[in-house]
């Protein structure tokens, strides 16, 4: 090999894909503006959907590992995701997670509140648009005169990126900055050392609060929950101390505190800090132990000032918590 | 799980353990998993042998973790600790496996004692693959003791420190010296009079150069821990006075049971049912009298009243018994003619004398009745105009099954000894914890009698439970003789299973501040982060629990070390165990 | 071979007793020769206010089919409120893993002191009862059946 053409550098081939997304994270990409020009500038988008032709067996094609590095975005909701993500990763050097929807599954992630069959009764029959009087909902294979019909298996759980595919490195958000974007960005092109495989990069190790600029004190004890609309937010007190859940504290920092900037609670998309098995579990003992009542009356009281725990403590993160999903089976009691 | 050199000890404790639970093949098959290099099963681990071969183990095999299962850890795990640290281990890499309280002595199928013994092993050994080698901190004793109540305990612990040479502050909360003591006319068993002893007690306190006495004085805070403690007094009522010590002994007392809520008994509203306490008024006044100033003809005394019945108190307050034989020869020597009557469930006169007292005093004419405590209490009524006496006692005689009825002009209650109303207060300030009925716990019954959980802290007397006066005695000095170690040692290795703050993930919320019950946790404002004073944790875990950025890891107790034990304790996988094999359905 | 009876459910409940008082309860138990129900395995804390929510739902995700935790009455906590913290922390936790399918009493949280191995051991005879009536708890099973 010649010296003079070692040193020159190739370029580095990126894919972009998406599973169970919302376009969001696409967008974000996009969303990093003229420095675009700097992406493409040290970077050859092999893969992209969204804006490049580019077909399914072309990717098959490629050889093992002859993609640089490949952002996967949205959960596994269906075979087509798991495929892809399985296909992905095997063509992919760096496979990363991104956005909270591979990483954590996401708002689609919502849906392992309910299961494949109570969700195509709802989408399918139910809903107050729809006309379905036979009944027909998606089938994986349909056959017509012209040959079989093929459509990717809807699953009963909704997936997290990790749980298919061995994932290199995480960026979280929903979406993630675009700003985070670019520094990991570069960083992989300047060849820097990049950290241990499975963690979190573009985001900070230390929680939302640390760059909030509201006022804190030790004084966290709450008698009533509060939804955001329904106070008056002096825009300068801490969200919990006002009462308004924020889940702040077991969220990674790195997005800018954007929220809390534009006065809305954290909601929890950059996912938990790197010690924190469940970011809901952590959060929920967090908020019960600022609830400012030894009786359990009245703490049941306080507790109903809270609607739907699950829903808001889990909003991001529900297929990678601990219970990652719904027991559809169990009777409960009302 | 991580990779680590674990040695599995497993007791037999005698039979104790191994009657219940396979012990051998249970070494044998904890033996096969993975991580354990060495795997055995011993007659007495807590024997110089047995903590020997740990330790030749250590040695020879590097094994880097222990886990002993045996008794329980509140027991020997300090012993297991020594033997690791002997063994030039750190002692917290050690993890015991409760098989004999939570297992053998509890369970009756063997099979199912010994899978269940198997899923705790499993736990601790994946528990201690993440323990952490950690460092005892030392710190200096204050050669001070601080000595809460001033009756016969507290003197006798304040006197046996004090003639050591060492400083005691004595805190009284009423005017006097003597406690309960005080009101005492005579002593059990020999009926020697109170006064003769306490009198010269109270006085070498009060004049003694090393005992300050601070009488009328509460306490309402104590801070720090052994070694180290300090808080602020007000004496009687006085300008305020800052004290620090290395000890605490705990000698409130006790309280004598009200018997308004025993309707049977009519105190209250028969004048004369008297109490115990206001026979022994009586006795030091000297006079024997009705309200009405008449020499009662007939006395009667009942005893357990508060003690032995689920109604009031299920413990048996262990004095009142030889005390009411005291009365019914006092009452013999000074009413020669008068009819007594000895009501009693049974007759414990346990104890040095007690036994020969009853026999002396079932000589004198004493007409013993006895009743059943639960089910049948005797029932007191004023008697009817005509009636020779003032007073009539309905009971049913357990011995012949008749229903009986007693004259009385005069009722004695043996009222029963209960923990004083304040009793919760002092826990809080001294950090001792209760049983149910409000009494304070040692920490062993048999092995640590004296001492608290709560290192530093010793009680003594009748604040631990119903007691006379040589035991109390008894316990206080045995409690000096622990301070006066501990002062001797000059410096004391205090626990570090506490809490630590990550300043690389705390991210400044100020959560956990408040959730500390002994403010331990600060903020720093420059560093945006919570930081614990590790002398003053006392490691409940607490803040560990509210912290929601896992900044917060409390020391032996981590997240990553409970959760590995939860899995180990659920996942059997395919261990052999006695004749089933147990695997996940 | 005998085989352990695999018929009759028999449901594992982790316990997780605080130090000072519900884990010496249970030690006096032992030390009492009480008899109580098997299923019981105990983790110890050294607080109430030690147990996390997370340890509950790791309990329900490795198989657990309820989760007793115990600490000192109320007014009792050696660490003075540790165990309202957890009560709290509790109540939480039911109202969430109601949601998630999950009945609530497979959750119990009892105070028992030092002094009740008694209250200990007929406290574990009732969960076992309590938690076998529910039948098991399908967690695990739902985790490890993705479809």
């Amino acid at each position: 090999m010649e010296k003079g053409k070692k040193a020159k550098k190739e370029k580095l081939k990126l894919a972009i894909y998406w599973g169970a997304a919302c376009g969001g994270c696409c967008v974000s990409v996009l969303d990093v503006h003229e420095r675009l020009l700097e992406i493409v500038a040290s970077a050859d988008l092999v893969f992209w959907p969204l804006a490049l032709d580019i077909k399914y067996k072309d990717v098959e094609e490629m050889p093992d590992g002859f993609i640089d590095v490949c952002l996967f975005n949205g959960a596994i909701r269906n075979s087509e995701n798991e495929l892809m993500a399985v296909l992905l990763r095997q063509k992919s050097k760096i496979l990363v997670a991104y956005g909270s929807c591979a990483h954590m599954g996401g708002i689609p992630g919502l849906a392992n509140f309910h299961d494949r069959d109570s969700i195509f009764e709802r989408v399918y029959m139910d809903t107050e648009s729809t006309i379905n009087p036979e009944k027909i909902t998606p089938r994986p294979r349909f056959e017509i005169p012209e040959g079989e019909l093929e459509l990717p298996a809807f699953y009963n759980d909704v997936l997290t990126l990790g749980s298919i595919a061995c994932v290199d490195y995480y960026i979280p958000g929903c979406p993630p900055e675009s700003e985070r974007l670019m520094e990991v960005f570069r960083a992989i092109v300047s060849g820097a050392e990049l950290p241990y495989k499975e963690s979190v990069i573009g985001a900070l190790d230390k929680s939302q609060c640390d760059e909030c600029k509201r006022t804190k004190t030790d004084n966290k004890s709450v008698k009533k929950f509060y939804r955001p609309w329904e106070i008056e937010d002096d825009g300068e007190t801490c969200f919990l101390e006002q009462g308004v859940l924020c889940m702040g504290p077991a969220t990674r920092g790195g997005c800018g505190v954007r929220c809390i900037e534009g006065n809305a609670p954290c909601r929890g998309c950059y996912g938990p800090p790197p010690d924190v098995t469940d970011p809901g579990a952590k959060m929920m003992s967090a908020i019960a132990t600022m609830v400012d009542s030894n009786d359990p009356e009245e703490i049941n009281m306080i507790l109903n000032s809270i609607e739907d725990i699950a829903g808001t403590f889990y909003r991001f993160s529900l297929p990678a918590s601990i219970l990652r999903r719904k027991v559809m089976e169990e009777t409960n009691v009302d | 799980m991580k990779d680590s050199r674990i040695g599995v000890y497993i007791c037999w404790c005698g039979n104790n353990i191994a009657k219940m639970v396979d012990v051998e093949q249970l070494a044998e098959e904890i033996g096969k998993l993975e991580n354990v290099i060495i795997s055995r099963d011993y007659k007495y681990m807590c024997s110089d042998p047995g903590q020997e071969l740990v330790i030749k183990d250590i040695k020879e095999h590097q094994l880097d973790r222990i886990v002993v299962a045996a008794c329980s850890p509140r027991i020997h795990e300090l012993t297991f600790r020594k033997a690791l640290e002997n063994a030039g281990l750190n002692q917290y890499l050690l993890e015991m496996a409760n098989i004999r309280e939570h297992v053998s002595w509890v369970h009756t199928d063997r099979e199912i004692a010994t899978v269940k013994a198997a899923d705790l092993i499993r736990a601790a050994i994946e528990k201690v693959s993440y323990h952490e080698p950690l460092e005892k901190l030392s710190v200096d004793i204050d050669p001070a003791t601080l000595i809460i109540g001033g009756g016969v305990a507290g003197m006798s612990a304040a006197l046996s420190i004090a003639e050591a040479g060492k400083q005691v502050y004595l805190l009284e909360r009423d005017e006097k010296l003597g406690g309960h003591a005080a009101d005492i006319d005579l002593s059990f068993p020999y009926l020697n009079s109170v006064a003769s002893f306490l009198g010269p007690m109270i006085k070498r306190v009060s004049e003694h150069k090393h005992i300050k006495v601070y009488k009328g004085t509460t306490i309402e805070d104590i801070f720090g821990y052994i070694g180290n403690f300090e808080t602020s007094i007000k004496p009687n009522g006085g300008g305020k006075e800052e004290l620090k010590f290395g000890h605490i002994i705990v000698a409130t007392g006790l309280k004598a049971y009200d018997p308004t809520p025993i309707e049977n008994y009519a105190y209250g509203r028969i004048k004369d049912v008297i109490t115990s306490s206001e026979f022994e008024q009586m006795l030091l006044s000297g006079k024997i009298l009705t309200k009405q100033g008449k020499v009662p003809e007939h006395v009667a005394i009942i005893h357990c009243v508060g003690s032995r019945n689920n109604d009031t108190h299920e413990y048996c307050s262990r004095t009142c018994c030889t005390t009411a034989l005291k009365y019914a020869n006092q009452l013999r020597s000074a009413l020669p003619d008068a009819g007594i009557y000895d009501l009693y469930a049974d007759m414990r006169a346990f104890g040095k004398g007690c036994e020969e007292l009853y026999t002396s005093t079932s000589g004198r004419n004493i007409m013993f009745l006895m009743f059943d405590p639960e089910k049948n209490l005797p029932v007191v009524s004023e008697a009817k105009q005509d009636e020779e006496c003032e007073m009539i006692i309905r009971m049913e005689e357990k011995m012949s099954g008749e229903n009986i009825e007693v004259p009385a002009d005069l009722v004695i209650l043996m009222t029963a000894m209960e923990a004083r109303d304040d009793a919760k207060d002092i826990s809080h300030i001294a950090g001792i914890s209760m049983c149910g009925n409000n009494f304070y716990i040692e920490k062993h019954p048999k092995l640590d009698p004296v001492a608290t959980t709560t290192d530093g802290v010793y009680i003594v007397g009748t604040c631990q439970g119903p007691k006379d006066i040589p035991e109390s005695i008894s316990q206080a000095r045995a409690a000096a003789a622990r301070v006066l170690a501990g002062i001797l040692r000059g410096t004391v290795a205090v626990e570090v299973t506490t809490a630590v703050v990550n300043e690389d993930i705390c991210c400044g919320c100020q959560t956990c501040i408040s959730v500390c019950p002994y403010s331990a946790i600060t903020f720093d404002e420059e560093k945006n982060v919570s930081e614990v004073n590790e002398v003053i944790c006392k490691g409940c875990g607490s803040c560990g629990s509210a912290c929601p950025t896992g900044a917060i890891r409390s020391r032996h107790y981590t997240d990553r070390q409970i959760l590995s034990q939860i899995k180990g304790m659920l996942n059997r996988g395919k261990l052999k165990i006695t004749q089933t094999i147990i695997e996940e359905a | 071979m005998r085989r352990l009876n695999m018929e009759k459910f028999e449901p594992k409940i982790i316990s997780f007793l605080c130090n000072w008082c519900s884990y010496t309860g249970a030690d006096l138990a032992g030390t009492s020769r009480m008899k109580y129900a098997h299923n019981i395995r105990i983790i110890r804390v050294m607080c109430s206010g030690r147990v996390d929510p997370t340890f509950v739902l790791k309990s329900f995700r490795e198989g657990a089919d309820g989760v007793l935790i115990c600490g000192c009455h109320p007014g009792d906590c050696h660490y003075h409120e540790g165990n309202y913290k957890c009560m709290r922390r509790v109540e939480f936790l039911k109202r969430y893993i109601k949601q998630m399918g999950i009945d609530e009493r497979r959750i119990r949280l009892e105070w028992i002191s030092a002094s009740e191995g008694k209250q200990f051991a007929a406290l574990a005879d009732e969960m076992r009862e309590q938690i076998a009536s529910l039948g098991p708890c399908r967690v695990r099973k739902v985790i490890e059946n993705v479809s």
